[in-house]
């Protein structure tokens, strides 16, 4: 095993997918512990189905996939184990409670019991659900069963987070906790990689930033890197975004 | 065809998603082979029962009951379906919300909604109702036709009661708790025509006779008590004034509920305020089987139709009860195990498809780190248990009543457990409705292979048993 394989959080090589057209083609990634990398793209990048093949729930037709030196292919629930996926649409049983839903997260993750009710309390504090515990979900807005499945993804203090457009639904206060309890997991030394379409919060949150279009990773860095690779000397991250995408 | 945003228009739209939503267009070719066989049997059936009936031609008076008897049944199952497709239409947040922020009328989009779900309530009854009249019509007594309006008359009335009903029920109880008002209403009504099926077998002759004469109307009381009757049998005027009475009843509950449905007071009503919440999860486990485990018993007890679905299976257990109590005389004791088999067995295919059709996040499990087939046991564990918890009681039954037959019994319902688990898992039922855009699952196939299943293990027990359980035929 190499030793960037080992070190680094996330080593994507050489991945490719194909659904009768290509839709992720000769990937490489690597994100290293304690970063946030955001991964853009305009609609129909290939951003989802990367991320649902590094989360375990798809097979590449090529490449391979190593996440803290596991490998997600030939170990798949070695790697599951350290990793936690946050789908667009929350996945959510609407006839379970927060507590029970945190209930089922912890057990599939094995997390200790008494250590696992004390995370779910706390999780569900901090994230404004304490009151609504034992109600079911299927009356919840979005913006709670976002915040619900997000408290699922870190119950188990996952080491690499993978989370497709995470801030959806949430009001702005929401999206500001959220944003701070996974730095908080990144400076922790967990690793982070987002999609979205916020641009804005790619900008402040993300350390790297990485764009993808027609499967392809088109440019990789932060602000400055990028500017410099789209021949912008100055403007935002839509600035440059639009102008490498529009390309 | 007709205007975009017109009411035709609209019609032919709730129409398509119907049929688009129909199990039948979501069923292989093949499995409906043997459907259209029971069809033409069943219209056989009613080709032999026609000639009967002109035959032996019945006084007004008690064709005038029969007619009653038959359209009171239908009238409380169709109110009882056609609740739960009210509070689907009002309350659902589905494509209703859709409609409503076009600008179609709201009151266009109540119509609608409220004449599909008569047709939707009516469309099995007539399908069954219409093989007798179509036989009865054959041999040119076209009175019998007049079952077909009659029948979407009782469609239209029970689809404004059922509304009229769940905007109240919501407003008072919650969206909740009026779906499981509306399955109770049609577990009551099926437990009702259960046991007045069943009343031969324990209601003595004399007072059977009885029963049914204070029921009879007299010659002279053949007016408003029994026009519904009359028209069912084809008098023109009954006819008339029973389908006018309908669309009376609809469209005064469509001008009450229409103003209320678009100024939004009715949707508003499924956001009150949740009561107090039970005290309920919070056992963590260590490992993954008791948490999958119990997220599934969690799934099934919640399901909105588990207790009526599960009563419906269980009306087996009341002959198998009379039976082990010796209140069937002419019952061998050796027919509860077949009847057992066969309980056993629905009840298994039934738990195990609302496992397997309400698990709303199977992606999240398959991003666990547990193995596919871990989850699969805990399903099919959770199944198996709730199924044996149901069936302990009438085992210890047989076992203190007829305990020579408990190795068979065991056996088979062993057997018809492991097949009928499989096969769920592999072929749901179906049972839920899909939501707006989302594909349903669950396949007749699997109704089907169940019950095919559930029969053959249950005929293997009993001739086990018996091994001649049907000599009973023939004994004159």
């Amino acid at each position: 095993m190499h030793a960037e394989q080992t070190s680094a959080a996330l080593v994507v090589r050489g991945l490719g997918k194909s659904f009768g057209r290509k839709v992720v083609e000769g990937l490489d990634l690597t994100i290293h512990p304690g970063e946030f990398y955001a991964l853009l793209g305009p609609n129909g990048a290939g951003k989802t189905t990367t991320l649902r093949m590094i989360a375990g729930l798809m097979r590449p037709d090529a490449g391979s996939i190593h996440v803290f030196g596991r490998d997600v292919l030939a170990d798949p629930l070695g790697a599951k184990s350290i990793m936690a996926w946050l789908p667009d649409e929350p996945l959510l049983y609407d006839r379970l409670s927060p507590m029970e839903y945190l209930e089922f997260v912890a057990g599939l993750w094995r997390v200790e019991p008494k250590l696992a009710k004390d995370r779910a309390e706390t999780l569900l504090e901090t994230l404004g659900l304490w009151p609504h515990r034992h109600e079911r979900c299927e009356g919840f807005s979005r913006g709670m069963k976002q915040k619900t499945v997000l408290a699922g993804a870190l119950i188990h203090e996952p080491k690499f987070l993978l989370l497709d457009e995470p801030f959806t639904g949430l009001d702005a206060a929401s999206a500001r906790l959220v944003k701070q309890m996974l730095q908080t997991r990144a400076e922790a030394g967990a690793a982070v990689i987002l999609t979205t379409h916020i641009l804005d919060v790619a900008e402040r949150l993300a350390t790297r930033i990485g764009i993808l279009s027609g499967g392809a990773l088109l440019a990789e860095g932060d602000l400055a890197a990028l500017q410099l690779h789209a021949g912008v000397s100055a403007g935002s991250l839509e600035d440059v975004f639009l102008h490498l995408t529009a390309a | 065809m007709f205007a975009p945003a017109s009411f035709p228009w609209l019609f032919l739209h709730e129409l398509r998603v119907l049929w688009r939503g129909s199990i039948l267009l979501r069923t292989r070719r093949y499995v409906l082979i043997p459907v259209l066989i029971v069809g033409f049997l069943f219209q056989a059936i009613a080709l032999i029962l026609a000639s009967q009936i002109i035959r032996h031609p019945l006084p007004l008076s008690e064709m005038v009951l029969i007619a009653n008897l038959n359209l009171f049944f239908f009238f409380v199952l169709m109110l009882s379906r056609a609740m739960t497709a009210a509070i689907d239409t009002l309350y659902s947040r589905g494509d209703a919300d859709f409609l409503l922020a076009s600008p179609i009328r709201p009151g266009r989009v109540l119509a609608v909604r409220m004449i599909g779900v008569a047709a939707s309530v009516s469309a099995p009854w007539m399908l069954l109702g219409g093989a007798l009249a179509n036989a009865l019509a054959i041999f040119r007594q076209f009175w019998a036709l007049a079952i077909y309006p009659m029948l979407l008359a009782e469609g239209l009335a029970a689809a404004s009661v059922a509304f009229a009903l769940v905007v109240v029920l919501v407003g008072w109880v919650g969206p909740r708790i009026a779906r499981r008002a509306g399955h109770t209403l049609a577990l009551v009504m099926g437990v009702f025509i259960f046991a007045l099926g069943q009343a031969p077998r324990y209601l003595p002759a004399q007072q059977l006779a009885r029963f049914w004469k204070s029921l009879l109307p007299s010659e002279q009381g053949l007016g408003v008590t029994s026009l519904f009757g009359r028209g069912m049998l084809g008098q023109p005027w009954p006819l008339a004034a029973s389908l006018s009475c309908a669309v009376l009843l609809f469209l005064a509950v469509w001008l009450v509920l229409g103003e209320r449905f678009a100024s939004g007071a009715i949707s508003a009503a499924a956001y009150r305020p949740a009561g107090d919440a039970q005290a309920q999860g919070g056992a963590f486990r260590a490992t993954p089987f008791p948490a999958v485990f119990m997220k599934n018993l969690r799934l099934l007890a919640r399901f909105p139709g588990v207790v009526s679905q599960t009563v419906y299976r269980s009306l087996t257990l009341v002959p198998v009860v009379m039976i082990l109590a010796g209140r069937i005389h002419n019952g061998t004791v050796q027919a509860v195990v077949p009847l057992l088999v066969f309980l056993t067995g629905q009840l298994a295919l039934f738990f195990i498809s609302v496992m397997v059709g309400s698990d709303e996040s199977p992606e999240l499990a398959a991003s666990a780190p547990v193995a596919a087939g871990f989850l699969r046991r805990g399903a099919l564990y959770a199944a198996g248990y709730s199924t044996l918890m149901l069936m302990a009681p009438p085992l210890l039954g047989v076992l203190l009543r007829a305990g020579a037959l408990l190795p068979v019994l065991a056996a088979g319902m062993a057997c018809v457990l492991v097949s009928n688990l499989a096969l769920g898992f592999k072929m749901p039922i179906p049972l839920i409705k899909a939501e707006f855009g989302k594909a349903g699952n669950g396949t007749l196939m699997g109704l089907v292979l169940g019950v095919g299943v559930s029969s053959a293990w249950s005929l293997a027990a009993w001739l086990l048993v018996a091994p001649h359980p049907f000599a009973w035929l023939f004994v004159k």
